[in-house]
């Protein structure tokens, strides 16, 4: 068929490109990482050329000339975001060209002027346009028309050529835009833009839309619909019993959490909460049956990982070469993940296993330090032991180095968290310092031989606790002697406790509950160190 | 031309967070943002109050997403502003948002040269802090020349700092920016950020929240004097416990500062910066 400019035309042809877009817009949605990784694309094209619609419906206008400018007016009124002002652009550079053709009929040549209109003004209302984006879609769209036009096709097959053009045009984009190629998507204002051409082309040539392909189920967006909860646990477990109430289990577990599902019949009942006291939830249950299948789940740690995905998806911001970079010594598996957490987009590090017993040489400190892509470098030594060789090697190294005197994990920890790959050795020093100062250190290990201690003999193969590398506590209940390190630690008022547990691990539940019980105000951070000798790392700040 | 309250108005958008403008001085308007929840979509500040925006972000299992008010919105209110001479319109930093793009957009669609759009390069009460001292000068009679050199003094020397409690909602709002490196998977870190020239950018990472408060106390005394034209903007998303603590370490450390603003965070920001999230403000007036 002829495309006609009149006003009926004009509203089969936007009711077709915003059909073809209404369908798509959840995908494009999701495939949304440019300019802002907001996902909202898809949405704000949609809601744009809604607009357009509904002054294409409401229009009294006369002319074709005035049709154009109330089409244009309505796309720029209802733009939403920075792909629905790109596309009012597009639709007036378009609108404005079409609204003065002489010509009954849209012919292949008025397509092609109308579609380098419209790729000018888009170019125009961008400061600083960039490739891979509706920008180069458009113009390649112009491109196109321009190259077939002098062959007069009718408007059906020019309209198919275009579609093809654009699949073709959309599909490089990740060739063109590095953050696209990174996130493994197509530019989703592209997208929206080729979903538009094949609406118009469904209209002209009378065909059904192809279905939409189904959205891209990226983890970062399933993420992102994850629910939140304030409270800490998850907790779920099964009652089995007799005449169960559901009713009075659902009153009394209501005031201790929400997000609350308690499903079942009167002799089993399956219960859902988070809350911050699972104990109690448990309670609940155990009160009026047999409680089964108990699962708890720490909800934080799913909201630290939920961040790590999103962060994933994020891309990284330009890096540029470090000033500093950090030598660790660190003994254990899970110490190591750490220290490298706290590095990760920060700054380079380079972990040397060592500590109490395996000491590293002045040349293995050396060779890390050489091998940090930095222009300086800073050394925590986390061990006693270690700081001669730390301060050798630093005077041997081909570039500055400052050495932090820190003789234990979590005082290095500490140093990490001040750790700015961005500026000298010197200003790293001087934070860091800082920070290892404002943290108490506490120990908990097996006595190797027999210690006297304020009159208190510990026999070898005893518990022995040691603050700020003192011995203060010992005897044969684990719980007793990290509990009275743990009041040592705690002795001025203090916001977080961090507990590293070593490679042998004790058993933590008895503890946990006495910290909780006396020192309800402080936050305690359990992780898992991994290093020999050492149950237990403490810090108190 | 000598601008006045009576000839000369000022419009925010509602990422300023103060949204009883219009009842406050004759001559303010808010243009809102949207939130949407799915298919739902809300007038930041209008249709959802900061209060029920926080009650919903608990209970929905949709995440919230914003959008920019369109240019069309601008130029109603621009309109409902006829019988003032000139319109500083004043918006939420342009690298974060189009907002200040479709202001523009809706001025050269008006064409008169009433409207001067104005990219504040900062964000929330950092807006509002911004418009009050116009508002102060326009009470006096004032010039654009003089509205400009505040502008850009304003641009140099004022500060923000804030912290949220998880750089999720940054992340997935796409305002992250350099603070990703601060992202403390492990070890509950805390980031301290601030926004220099629209771009939210790390400060420093703590751990603990009494060592993430300490930051503001030394922000304070080291940036500021006790001083009466020492202005203070204090909001929060959802944790009013942390505003007031600040608060009256203002009134301890600076006794003669006025708090201008001590606010909730309203839906559009919150929904960037996720509950939790405190945000401290300061500018030295002349």
């Amino acid at each position: 068929m002829s495309l006609n400019g009149d006003l009926a035309a004009v509203q089969m042809v936007v009711g077709s490109a915003l059909a073809s877009l209404e369908a798509n817009r959840n995908r494009i949605d999701d495939l949304n990482v440019y300019p802002v990784p907001d996902g909202d694309t898809g949405t704000n094209l949609t809601m744009t050329v809604r607009s357009l619609a509904e002054a294409v419906d409401n229009t009294s206008a006369g002319s074709r000339e005035s049709l154009a400018r109330d089409v244009s007016r309505g796309a720029l009124m209802g733009a939403r975001g920075n792909s629905g002002v790109i596309l009012s652009q597009i639709v007036r550079g378009a609108a404005d060209v079409l609204g003065e053709a002489s010509s009954a009929t849209i012919d292949a040549r008025a397509a092609a002027q109308a579609l380098r209109g419209a790729s000018d003004a888009a170019y125009r209302a961008v400061r600083r346009p960039v490739e891979g984006t509706m920008l180069s879609v458009i113009r390649e769209l112009a491109e196109e028309a321009e190259a077939r036009a002098p062959g007069r096709p009718p408007i059906g097959d020019l309209l198919v050529d275009l579609v093809r053009r654009g699949e073709a045009a959309v599909a490089r984009t990740p060739d063109q835009l590095q953050v696209l190629r990174d996130a493994g998507v197509v530019d989703a204002g592209g997208a929206g833009l080729l979903e538009l051409v094949r609406g118009i082309a469904a209209a002209v040539s009378g065909e059904a839309l192809p279905e939409p392909p189904p959205a891209d189920e990226r983890p970062a967006i399933e993420a992102i619909h994850q629910e939140l909860s304030r409270y800490r646990y998850c907790t779920v477990y099964v009652i089995e019993g007799r005449d169960l109430e559901r009713e009075v289990m659902e009153e009394q577990l209501e005031k201790i959490g929400d997000s609350l599902l308690v499903v079942g019949d009167r002799n089993a009942i399956k219960v859902h909460v988070h809350t911050d006291d699972p104990g109690a939830a448990l309670s609940i249950g155990s009160a009026v049956g047999t409680i089964d299948r108990v699962e708890i789940a720490n909800m934080h740690e799913q909201t630290q990982q939920r961040e790590e995905r999103l962060l994933a998806a994020v891309p990284d911001p330009p890096t540029e070469r470090a000033t500093t970079g950090v030598v660790a010594v660190v003994a254990g598996e899970g110490n190591r993940r750490l220290f490298e957490s706290l590095a990760r987009d920060v700054g380079p590090v380079s972990i040397v296993e060592g500590g109490q017993t395996m000491n590293p040489s002045t040349s293995d400190l050396l060779a890390a330090v050489q091998a940090l892509d930095s222009d300086e470098a800073v050394i925590l030594p986390n061990n006693s032991n270690v700081l001669l060789a730390a301060e050798h090697a630093a005077a041997n190294a081909d570039r500055p180095v400052e050495v932090i005197a820190v003789g234990s994990i979590p005082g290095g920890l500490a140093a990490m968290v001040a750790f700015d790959g961005q500026r000298t050795a010197a200003e790293n020093a001087a934070e860091m310092r800082d920070a290892v100062a404002a943290v108490d250190t506490g120990e908990v290990t097996i006595a190797s031989r027999d210690v006297e201690m304020n009159g208190v003999s510990i026999r070898k193969g005893d518990w022995l606790g040691l603050y700020d590398g003192d011995p203060v506590a010992g005897g044969d209940s684990f719980d007793d002697v990290a509990g009275a390190v743990i009041e040592r630690l705690l002795e001025q008022p203090r916001d977080l406790l961090t507990l590293l547990v070593g490679q042998d691990e004790p058993p933590l539940g008895a503890l946990l509950d006495r910290i909780s019980a006396a020192h309800p105000d402080v936050d305690v951070d359990v992780q898992q160190g991994g290093q020999p000798h050492y149950h237990l790392l403490l810090s108190a700040e | 031309m000598n601008l006045t309250t009576a000839n000369t108005a000022i419009v925010l958008d509602s990422t300023a967070d103060f949204p009883d403008a219009a009842q406050r001085f004759a001559n303010w308007r808010v243009v809102p943002l949207y939130v949407n929840f799915g298919t739902d979509s809300f007038r930041d500040g209008v249709d959802l109050t900061a209060d029920r925006f926080y009650e919903r972000l608990r209970a929905s299992s949709q995440m919230p997403t914003t959008s920019q008010p369109t240019p069309g919105d601008f130029v109603a209110c621009y309109a409902e502003l006829a019988g003032y001479e000139r319109i500083l319109s004043l918006h939420l930093a342009a690298n974060l948002s189009g907002t200040f793009q479709s202001a523009g957009t809706a001025a050269a669609e008006l064409g008169d040269g009433r409207v001067r759009t104005i990219d504040t390069e900062t964000a929330s009460v950092g807006i509002t802090l911004l418009a009050l001292a116009i508002q102060r000068l326009l009470e006096r009679g004032t010039t654009d020349v003089e509205v400009d050199e505040l502008v850009e003094r304003y641009k140099r020397e004022h500060g923000l700092l804030f912290t949220v409690d998880t750089l999720e909602f940054l992340a997935r709002g796409g305002r992250i920016g350099r603070a990703k490196a601060f992202a403390g998977e492990l070890l509950h870190v805390k980031p301290i950020l601030s926004i220099r020239q629209g771009e939210v950018i790390p400060v420093k990472r703590v751990r603990g929240a009494r060592k993430a408060f300490q930051e503001f106390v030394d922000a304070l005394e080291s940036e500021t004097k006790d001083d009466t034209a020492l202005r203070i903007g204090i909001a929060h998303a959802a944790a009013p416990e942390k505003a007031r603590e600040l608060e009256k370490m203002v009134r301890d450390l600076r006794p003669r500062a006025q708090i201008d603003v001590q606010t909730m965070l309203g839906a559009v920001i919150g929904a960037h910066a996720g509950p939790g999230t405190v945000g401290f403000f300061w500018f030295t007036d002349s």
